[in-house]
């Protein structure tokens, strides 16, 4: 007898919701309308039937968005750089990774949270890809030991090579995403083996409120003209970029979000973009933007609810993340958080995993901890498959009618079972407490700590070919 | 009527009818302005900005309070000459070239204010240039740049630069703040003050001037 397993599901909006939010999401592009701060996408939208008022106040129909969302395709594939398909961006599959600039980081060795240098983002990226629940790598650092100018282009090849897996990366305009590009071309093959097997997937932002600013459009444009993979989403915060209230915060955040979808599929129809905003909460006391607030898990669970009553596009999210300062139990549990709703929401693409001091703190004890509580969140998720092997009725009656002696832990079944049937956690700590005292009586962030020095020290990246990593270096030399 | 408690309850609430009414009767009653404006609604603000350092009040409250005293403000202004309420201080403020982010600005904007500022905000996106020309006729006693985004920061040291060009360096405080901000870029680019966050900008621009 073969019965489906259940795949346990967080919904949090029912369809009026979900329709009433895109409503208000179509009227704001309706009627109030945005700033586009860029000449050729203004022009595309005007020659498109949107309404320019102002020099550069926009209004777009309704069948624009609709066009759009037709055009946008269903699934976006992301490979690892060696050409396999590690990412199918569709449905309720989900991948985690971590985030980009952080101004600082807790080094390992003296627990000190200091500036971040480019040997950081080489870390984080070498963490990474040791760590196996963790599908992608991002920047994790903002480094201040590299020319500002090229900042990304230089974080982008040092993840480049000390990762074979998929990267989202940051850049600040058309001019050095070229050099990114130019990159990821020498990686891949060339641009066509680029566009059929993209590894990276471009993460650039709009200014809340309804705001586009030229460099960020000249991002998009570029790839969607390249069909690179990316996402726009912009900071509408709740009580910051965007209203108090999150239906109002969603319904920016999503017009904002098709504003650019919409710009997007004019530049380049069919070209892959992941969908949606970034929700979170501004702070009413300390002003910052939370990435620990429920908030944010359930603004991006109400989008992935209207991702499968209308958008039906693969979407971007967040999760692991914290607003404390150190890697303590706020830590542990804003993360857990975050991880297992994003997990349940059945988000496609979520980031941040790793930091602290909401986003301004990177650390790979963080990142390592997040790896298990993916795998504990994992396990949950997959519900519990029921059938013959697994009701054990056979196991049952033999252990039970078994003499003296006889119990489940002996048992065949225990044995051909227990590795799938349970979740067997590595880094959260079951032993006794002696045998507990004894390794050193520690607690979780210095087992990750320990954890993350070992994978970076034993972990072998397999190499770029020297003729790659040759023409990585004359694109950072070039001015 | 003198302790103008419900005067100062009002504005410390955000209670805009009541205060303004407060305000209007102590002047009905022979109350002199400089009295009401000093016991009365500064003395509201820095409760106010008390409460709000400890954690015990929100922002929105706070500039619900900042705005409920400037309503009241009006019905006092009548009765000043010109020149007689004095800012603690002047502050231009705006966030540097290639930078369009505006919220962290504006906070430090309102609670400045607030806090008994006078504020010239020139918006976003302010080039170095501007930034001198504009210091050159409002003659400031902060010049207060924002950034948010780490490659516009460039900008901030540039902007230093043209004060110097300016000749008016020497004549302003620079404080600079903004989300990948560092005192050590502060102390790099010889601005005179970081400040990490809108509360500790007022804190910071007293210390500069000296006052309180």
């Amino acid at each position: 007898m073969e019965i489906p397993t259940f795949q346990p599901r967080l919904k949090v909006l029912n369809q009026e919701q979900a329709l009433a939010i895109h409503k208000a999401a179509l009227e704001i592009l309706e009627k109030t309308g945005f700033k586009m701060e860029h000449p050729g996408a203004l022009e595309m939208l005007a020659d498109a039937g949107g309404k320019v008022s102002n020099g550069d106040w926009v209004k777009l129909p309704a069948h624009l968005v609709d066009e759009a969302l037709k055009s946008a395709p269903k699934q976006i594939d992301l490979y690892d750089q060696k050409g396999n398909k590690t990412m199918p961006l569709v449905n309720g599959n989900t991948f985690y990774g971590t985030g980009s600039d952080a101004i600082f980081t807790l080094d390992l060795e003296t627990g000190q949270r200091r500036r971040t240098v480019l040997n950081d983002a080489a870390n984080f990226a070498r963490l990474v890809d040791g760590l196996e629940n963790m599908s992608f790598t991002m920047s994790m650092a903002n480094p201040e030991d590299v020319p500002i100018e090229d900042i990304y282009v230089y974080v982008f090849a040092e993840m480049v090579k000390n990762t074979n897996k998929p990267i989202v990366f940051i850049a600040d305009s058309g001019r050095d995403i070229v050099k990114i590009y130019q990159i990821a071309c020498q990686v891949a093959g060339g641009e066509d083996a680029l566009q059929k097997k993209p590894f990276v997937l471009n993460y650039s932002e709009a200014i809340s409120p309804l705001r586009f600013p030229e460099n960020v459009m000249e991002k998009l444009v570029f790839c969607a003209q390249k069909r690179i993979p990316i996402c726009l989403p912009s900071g509408s915060n709740a009580g910051g970029g965007a209203p108090v209230t999150l239906a109002g915060a969603l319904a920016l955040g999503i017009a904002e979000n098709l504003v650019g979808l919409v710009v997007h599929q004019l530049a380049g129809k069919g070209s892959p973009f992941l969908f949606g905003p970034n929700v979170s909460v501004l702070d009413m006391k300390s002003t910052v933007v939370s990435y620990g607030a429920p908030e944010w898990s359930l603004s991006q669970a109400a989008l992935a609810d209207m991702r499968d009553e209308i958008y039906g596009l693969p979407i971007w999210a967040f999760a692991g993340a914290s607003d404390a300062k150190v890697m303590d139990a706020q830590a542990g549990a804003e993360a857990m958080f975050s991880i297992i709703n994003a997990m349940l929401s059945r988000s496609n693409l979520i980031h941040d995993v790793g930091f602290l001091e909401y986003g301004s703190t990177s650390s790979l004890e963080m990142v390592t901890m997040a790896d298990e509580l993916v795998a504990m969140s994992q396990f949950f998720a997959g519900g519990v498959p029921v059938n013959e092997e697994t009701l054990a009725l056979e196991a049952i009656e033999r252990v039970v009618r078994g003499g003296p002696g006889s119990m489940f832990l002996m048992d065949d079944h225990t044995f051909e079972h227990f590795m799938q049937a349970q979740f067997l956690p590595k880094l959260l700590d079951r032993s006794r407490y002696d045998s507990w005292a004894e390794a050193g009586a520690m607690d979780l962030y210095k087992r990750c700590n320990a954890e993350a020095k070992r994978i970076l020290s034993e972990h072998h990246v397999e190499p770029k070919p020297d003729a790659i990593l040759k023409e990585i270096d004359l694109v950072l030399q070039r001015r | 009527m003198s302790d103008y408690k419900a005067l100062i309850e009002a504005v410390i609430k955000g209670d805009i009818k009541t205060a303004v009414a407060e305000t209007q009767s102590a002047l009905d009653a022979d109350g002199k302005a400089r009295d009401i404006l000093d016991k009365g609604l500064i003395a509201a603000m820095d409760e106010v900005g008390g409460r709000f350092t400890k954690g015990q009040m929100f922002v929105p409250q706070m500039l619900r309070s900042a705005k409920t005293m400037k309503e009241c403000m009006t019905l006092l202004e009548p009765f000043f000459q010109e020149g007689d309420i004095t800012p603690k201080g002047k502050v231009l403020i705006g966030t540097v070239k290639g930078d369009l982010h505006d919220i962290g600005k504006n906070l430090v904007s309102m609670m400045m204010e607030g806090a008994g500022f006078e504020i010239t905000d020139l918006g976003v996106d302010v080039s170095p240039e501007n930034f001198a020309q504009r210091a050159k006729e409002v003659e400031p006693d902060i010049v207060a740049l924002s950034a948010l985004l780490s490659t516009t920061m460039p900008a901030m040291r540039q902007t230093i630069e043209a004060l110097h060009k300016a000749g008016i360096r020497e004549k302003v405080k620079v404080m600079i703040g903004g989300a990948p901000v560092t005192e050590k870029y502060a102390q790099e680019i010889e601005a005179d003050s970081y400040a990490s966050d809108a509360g500790s900008a007022v804190n910071k621009a007293k210390e500069l001037l000296g006052v309180s």
